[in-house]
């Protein structure tokens, strides 16, 4: 069970800031995210535009494994406009 | 008491309050320094001919933070002599003309502190998790920077 936090365009999309999902223990970061559109298909729009933080470290989508433990949290990352 | 004093710190901040410059740039100002050099980096009332009635921002906080973080270690690598850092970012709404981020490095000599503050503002709007929705009169939109890699810059 992962804390997944949404934010900007994406969690306009999910409707929602932060939920409690249960996905497999190792897992691609490309079907991690594919998990994720299953409860939120809308987020498929940003597809092409989004990155991952898993543990607060960026990941791209791909076929990098995580290793996840329970708790831990996955943000879905549009692209950032600070400063 | 001389020796604590002056140890190099980074200051760190993202808070929904007005940003204050006097606040940011006392706070890196130092005996051993000559130099101050400080970005501000303000709200435009206009984006491609649209008026901009405000910014909203919001930050994954926690990540944002150590994001910051490593940008000043990264600072003080390449600049060796610079002495305080200070990195404050606007959350929530921000009207026009207001900061929404200041950024404040003192070090002995102007060229160092110069070249730090370029660096990190530069490098905040491609690694740091925090985004910028512009309000428009009759809409909105998510901001983003074209220093961020995973943007899709061509629409």
């Amino acid at each position: 069970q992962v804390s997944v936090l949404y934010f900007a365009r994406s969690a306009e999309l999910a409707g929602l800031r932060c939920e409690t999902l249960s996905v497999p223990q190792e897992i691609t970061t490309l079907q991690l995210w594919e998990e994720i559109v299953k409860v939120h298909p809308r987020l498929a729009l940003i597809r092409d535009q989004v990155i991952l933080a898993v543990r607060q470290e960026y990941v791209l989508l791909g076929d990098q494994l995580l290793v996840l433990q329970p708790g831990d949290e996955v943000a879905i990352i549009p692209p950032i406009s600070g400063g | 008491m001389e020796e604590s004093e002056d140890v190099p710190k980074d200051f760190i901040k993202l808070k929904s309050e007005k940003l204050c410059v006097d606040e940011v740039s006392e706070l890196v100002v130092s005996p051993c320094c000559g130099a101050v050099s400080l970005f501000i980096g303000t709200t435009r009332n206009n984006f491609e001919g649209k008026k901009v009635i405000h910014l909203e921002y919001e930050a994954y906080i926690p990540m944002a933070e150590t994001e910051i973080k490593k940008i000043c270690r990264d600072v003080r690598q390449k600049w060796p002599s610079v002495k305080h850092i200070a990195v404050h970012h606007r959350l929530g709404v921000v009207p026009i003309t207001e900061a929404s981020v200041i950024i404040a490095v003192s070090s002995p000599h102007r060229a160092e502190s110069l070249e730090a503050v370029m660096y990190c503002i530069n490098t905040l709007k491609a690694s740091v998790p925090i985004w910028k929705k512009e309000i428009y009169e009759d809409e909105y939109s998510w901001k983003e920077n074209k220093e961020c890699f995973w943007a899709n810059s061509e629409k």
